[in-house]
């Protein structure tokens, strides 16, 4: 079965549906029309350049040149993880959050590419790029969960954390609470989705290879593999994000850097 | 300085942002003393607590514990002899009993982990129920949690004590227990206080106004 390709126009055409939510927006003065146009304005130039990136990118099918296109996405979500999270820029947060990312998504790339898979050449693009991506565009958002939820949350209770403090607990013991409440929180929406996977809803990924004609029990073999990385891809990076700024942001006192807050 | 002296804060200048709260602050606190802080809202009661325990950290002074000047070390050391109860203890949210635990299974606990016995026996010294262990937590009232952070203090066994507001919400029968299980034994009891009974019951009163 053929794919329908979409022309310019076409797609120009779905961009008219915005007027429904925009006009709801603007009715109940919710203030975030300037918002919705800045990121439709995002979402088309990012996707038309990693589109365009992307075409040259599965031509050249170099590893080394696919690595370095991961690093580039680690990066970005790096940063993103730190905004979203109302956390600042500073050392003591980049460089931990973005080794987490990193060594989280390199062990599910591992795993599931070369170990699953088992692609004939090594991080080829057709998979790497697509799968990388969508991990850790699930990675992004249970960070900015986890490490908001964290780290505003000891700093809103730090007198329990001090208590704890003060009746011997040690930091990793008195950040136990904390920590175990923002993997819940972080993990819950993944676990959520995989329950009503199917029968809610069916996913980008499945849809994607459906429409591209491949048959549904192949999509459905990826979707589950997919899940199954996401989840542990999630779970691994905010406990690793969590553990490796936990070594950066206290003082020797145990007492927290609230600079890296926002406020 | 004697052989008694455990905290020892010396010449302490500290601000918040750009207010001054201590200039020059002196004071000694011996051991075995059950000594009562006063002042007016805003004095800087509990940040003297937070100075003591290395929360914060004076502008200029110095701060020593047993003689020792605090350094991250001796800090250190310090909250393994010390145990202080903030004035709304929050531990979250879970039953009462698995929240006391949390405390007692903290690797430096271990060796004096209480009983259950133990424990209902201190909630009971205390004028609570058994049944509370069993009750969610965060149901509890300001005066039960009080008195379950009390309760955590005492069954850690340690020879100093600070407390913030220790009976601001406590009714007269509770109080006494209170002061009957804090105040009669060697112990070292630092607190905040504006409640005159419990003042009254202090071998000394520091008026934070007065040493500023």
């Amino acid at each position: 079965m053929d794919i329908i390709d979409l022309s310019w126009w076409q797609l120009g055409i779905g961009f008219f549906i915005l007027i429904i939510p925009a006009w709801i927006l603007w009715r109940y003065k919710t203030g975030l029309n300037k918002k919705l146009g800045i990121a439709t304005v995002r979402m088309t130039l990012q996707l038309l350049f990693v589109g365009y990136y992307l075409e040259y990118l599965f031509e050249l099918d170099n590893a080394w040149l696919n690595a370095a296109w991961i690093m580039v996405m680690v990066l970005v979500a790096d940063f993103a993880t730190i905004d979203r999270s109302e956390l600042n820029r500073q050392r003591s947060l980049v460089i931990p959050i973005f080794l987490a990312t990193f060594f989280g998504i390199i062990v599910i790339d591992m795993f599931f590419l070369e170990a699953v898979i088992q692609l004939p050449t090594f991080l080829s693009a057709q998979y790497t790029i697509p799968i990388t991506g969508m991990v850790l565009g699930n990675c992004l958002r249970s960070n900015v969960i986890g490490i908001n939820a964290f780290y505003h949350s000891l700093n809103e209770h730090k007198e329990r954390y001090r208590f704890y403090l003060c009746c011997g607990a040690t930091r990793n013991e008195a950040v136990f609470p904390f920590f175990r409440d923002a993997l819940k929180k972080s993990a819950n929406p993944t676990l959520a989705s995989m329950a009503t996977i199917g029968l809610v809803s069916l996913p980008g990924m499945m849809t994607g290879q459906i429409l591209s004609g491949s048959s549904p029990l192949i999509a459905i073999k990826y979707q589950i593999m997919i899940m199954l990385a996401i989840f542990s891809g999630t779970v691994l990076s905010v406990y690793l994000g969590i553990r490796l700024s936990n070594y950066f942001v206290f003082d020797e006192r145990d007492v927290l850097d609230s600079s890296i807050l926002k406020k | 300085m004697n052989s008694d002296t455990l905290f020892k804060l010396s010449d302490i200048r500290f601000s918040y942002d750009s207010e001054q709260l201590f200039d020059g602050l002196n004071l000694l606190i011996n051991q075995r003393e059950k000594v009562v802080i006063k002042g007016e809202s805003g004095s800087g009661k509990t940040t003297l607590f937070r100075l003591l325990l290395g929360f914060e950290t004076p502008d200029k002074g110095s701060i020593s514990f047993k003689g020792s000047v605090y350094t991250d070390t001796i800090i250190r050391t310090m909250r393994k002899e010390v145990v202080w109860l903030p004035q709304d203890l929050n531990l979250g949210t879970g039953k009462t009993a698995e929240l006391m635990d949390f405390i007692f299974e903290f690797q430096s606990n271990s060796q004096n982990k209480p009983s259950r016995p133990e424990i209902i026996d201190t909630l009971e010294a205390l004028g609570l129920e058994a049944g509370t262990l069993a009750s969610n937590f965060s149901e509890l009232s300001t005066g039960q949690r009080q008195r379950i952070g009390l309760a955590c203090c005492l069954l850690l066994n340690r020879k100093v004590i600070l407390l913030d507001e220790p009976t601001s919400a406590l009714d007269l029968e509770s109080k006494r227990k209170v002061a009957e299980l804090l105040l009669n034994n060697d112990r070292t009891v630092i607190s905040t206080s504006h409640d005159p009974w419990w003042v009254e019951k202090c071998d000394r009163v520091i008026e934070l106004n007065n040493i500023s």
